[in-house]
């Protein structure tokens, strides 16, 4: 036996922000040549926002730089007048009205800076965008534009996932599956198999989540369950849908916190009745948990149902991009709904919450067991 | 500082839309700037630039995307109601070794937006300012530390701890303007300094007072010569800066408003390049008093240079037209002038200025402000 103790570190990532930049640009966005790419982030994201840029203009397309800084959105939320919250930048109108390949990348500085504004100041906010985001999702469904949203790893998001920034990066960039020579190739792998899990969920009219806490119906007969393999969301691994707006019946327990705008609401549970939520509950966060739902009709609806997949993705970290997609939970989003799926919803809230399966659980469809304990059974796939 | 930008120099009403243009090294004052538009009620958004994206992309970039511009640059220039622009370099010479072709086109294909936003400025339909948020690299320019650098800015724009700023540059507007209407019945300018002695015509023209509204700091008092009357020799015994090149003592003969010879210490050939870029570069289209006395120093950065109290500055190339000038030309280049120890200025004759300063005081006159091109 050596007598040397080596520390057991997994294996570095190789020019992780480089191959970032790549898959986004050539596998996400397909950016082509003369595309006008809008490229929004924090400037905390620099080393990934140059990567890119460059990426881009490889690409012969023309990037268009949209940089926040830290303190700007905290100060007109928490100082702005009613007319400066709810003011629509022609600006911002045009670039995703224009736009071929919009990019978001998402760092924080502090996850927690919003944490004093009052939540119907972000509501204003939410209905003053909400034109603007509803016609941006109809050019994406219509193919008029690409867009992903990605994230940079900062000690922000590091301490929300409790690790260090090191552990964070690899996370981050080994859910990426940048931990590969070809990311790309890996992505077009799991690619196939979300679409033959989609494939098969669009064949079904009716679910059934069974679940300590949870026992929800809903139905999806004629929607349509999308692969989301890479192309909006990156990291990714999901199959979506729009469920039918008034199918929803029975209760759903969250087993993770909910976090939107920033804002965690511990321990929810819903009761649907006729497709609303007709109850609706939280250990901690109930107040905004109300405020969001009652932000407008829409928001007691679900406008999403669906399956987390990614393997690469095994904890929580408290961040929606990434939690959606832990391999064996489901989530679902009050809300807004993605018009891809055909689903009808409309507001101006998109609230993923998502429910743990991995640990004790069974999805029917149409009566048949097709999922148990966080896995599709490989026997109902076919 | 912020205030002073936005209540100020933009006079920021309610409702109206602001662009902070600046780069994530300037971020504390962007985010000061912001602060203060929302304060003031108006509709504030940024423009932020990365650090060497710019470089980037004329280093690398097709001869399209070098020269791209997007429509929406286009409506958004007619959709502003007041820009501010913050200059924080961290490396003011990232462009020496970059292609000049590439970027003279980067640069003059962006010209075009500019110049627009000017034409709505002197229509009246939009508001400028241009300041500079302290860096390492800036103070390297200086020589200094950037604790130093920093003292100097602020004390150059009145900002500094128990200061009233608006009070202060309202003072130097009204005494500017004073200074601009003391000036306007002068026919002939004569510079006389070591190696200088210099004839400029400026009958008929206007003297504009700069006072804080469009360049942070500010303090100065300007026109455009009569571009074919300027005569004699003028020495610059500061560095001449364009785009980050440096042409050091400057020696210009003048004939009938013309350079007939022009010599320099180092930077020669650049000098004469410049001179040849069109027909009127070699003509005056500027000549101003510094008088902002805050500002005792070179620091190789124009904001500060032009208005350092006791010296002249002369420019080669493009006039301003609110001043009567009549020059065109793609070169505007500021050449100072130190006078401070050894220089007089005569007006028709008369011994106006002496060794960096007017010999006659002037009552200051309120709301005498010009505009600035």
């Amino acid at each position: 036996m050596n007598a040397s103790i080596a520390p057991v570190v997994p294996p570095r990532i190789e020019r992780p922000l480089e191959r970032l930049a790549e898959v986004l640009v050539d596998y996400s966005t397909r950016v082509r040549r003369d595309d006008v790419v809008v490229l929004a982030a924090p400037s905390l994201a620099g080393p990934l926002v140059r990567e890119v840029y460059e990426a881009i203009l490889r690409a012969g397309a023309h990037p268009l730089p949209r940089l926040g800084l830290d303190g700007l959105g905290e100060a007109l939320l928490g100082r702005g007048s009613e007319e400066q919250l709810a003011w629509v930048n022609p600006v911002r109108k045009w670039e995703l009205e224009r736009a071929d390949v919009y990019m978001s990348i998402l760092a924080d500085w502090n996850t927690k800076s919003l944490s004093a504004i009052e939540p119907e100041r972000q509501a204003i906010v939410a209905r003053a965008q909400d034109e603007l985001r509803a016609r941006f999702l109809e050019r994406a469904a219509a193919g008029e534009v690409r867009w992903v949203l990605t994230a940079f790893p900062t000690h922000a998001a590091a301490q929300d996932a409790e690790m260090s920034l090191e552990e964070y990066g690899d996370f981050v960039y080994r859910a990426a599956l940048l931990d590969h020579e070809r990311p790309a190739d890996r992505w077009r792998e799991l690619g196939e198999r979300l679409k033959r899990v989609a494939d098969f969920l669009s064949a079904r009219k009716e679910l059934r989540i069974v679940a300590d806490g949870t026992d929800l119906r809903l139905r999806t007969e004629g929607r349509t369950w999308v692969p989301s393999d890479g192309h909006e969301n990156f990291p990714d691994g999901e199959v979506f849908t729009g469920p039918i707006e008034t199918s929803l019946e029975g209760t759903i327990a969250f087993t993770y916190p909910a976090v939107f705008q920033r804002r965690e609401v511990e321990d929810v549970r819903l009761r649907f009745e006729g497709g609303e939520v007709v109850e609706a509950s939280a250990r901690r966060g109930q107040d905004f948990l109300e405020e969001m739902i009652g932000m407008d009709d829409g928001a007691r609806r679900a406008g999403e149902f669906a399956f987390g997949l990614n393997e690469g993705i095994s904890i929580f970290t408290r961040n929606t991009l990434f939690d959606e997609k832990i391999g064996g939970t489901a989530h679902l989003a009050l809300g807004q709904s993605y018009p891809e799926t055909g689903g009808k919803n409309r507001s101006a809230l998109h609230w993923d919450m998502i429910c743990d399966l991995r640990a004790g659980s069974e999805v029917y469809a149409d009566g048949e067991l097709v999922y148990r304990d966080g896995s599709f059974l490989e026997s109902a796939l076919g | 500082m912020a205030e002073l930008v936005v209540g100020y120099s933009l006079e920021l009403g309610e409702g109206e839309i602001l662009r902070i243009d600046g780069s994530d090294t300037a971020a504390p004052l962007v985010v000061a700037v912001h602060d203060a538009a929302l304060a003031a009620g108006a509709h504030v958004y940024t423009n932020v630039s990365l650090e060497g994206l710019a470089e980037l992309l004329v280093r690398r970039g097709s001869e399209e995307q070098l020269t791209y511009v997007s429509p929406m640059q286009w409506e958004e220039i007619e959709l502003i109601d007041a820009m501010v622009t913050i200059w924080s370099e961290i490396n003011t010479r990232s462009f020496s070794l970059a292609d000049p072709g590439r970027h003279g086109r980067y640069i003059a294909a962006r010209r075009g937006l500019s110049n627009r936003f000017w034409d709505r400025i002197g229509a009246g339909e939009a508001r400028w300012c241009g300041t500079l948020y302290p860096t390492h690299g800036h103070a390297q320019d200086a020589e200094m530390s950037l604790a130093d650098y920093e003292d100097f800015v602020y004390a150059a724009c009145h900002v500094r701890h128990g200061e009233d700023p608006v009070a202060h540059w309202r003072g130097v507007s009204a005494e500017l303007g004073a200074r601009a209407e003391a000036l306007a019945d002068v026919s002939e300018l004569r510079i006389v300094g070591p190696d200088t002695d210099l004839v400029l015509g400026v009958a008929g023209r206007t003297w504009i007072a700069a006072d804080g509204k469009i360049n942070l700091p500010d303090g100065e008092v300007f026109t455009s010569p009569i571009e074919e009357a300027t005569a004699g020799d003028i020495r610059f015994t500061f560095p001449a800066i364009f785009n980050g090149h440096e042409v050091e003592d400057v020696r210009l003969r003048f004939e009938g408003g013309r350079v007939v010879a022009a010599e320099a210490s180092r930077g020669g050939d650049y000098l004469r390049a410049l001179l040849e870029l069109d027909d009127e570069a070699s003509l005056l289209g500027e000549v101003a008093f510094g008088l902002n006395y805050e500002i005792d120093r070179f620091t190789r950065n124009i904001l500060f240079d032009e208005k350092i109290g006791g010296t002249i500055h002369v420019a080669l190339g493009a006039g301003f037209p609110e001043a009567g000038g009549k020059n065109r030309s793609g070169l505007h280049w500021d050449l100072i002038c130190d006078l401070r120890s050894d220089g007089e200025v005569y007006a028709d004759g008369e011994l106006i200025w002496r060794a960096g300063k007017f010999l006659a005081p002037v009552e200051p006159v309120a709301g005498a402000a010009g505009v600035r091109g």
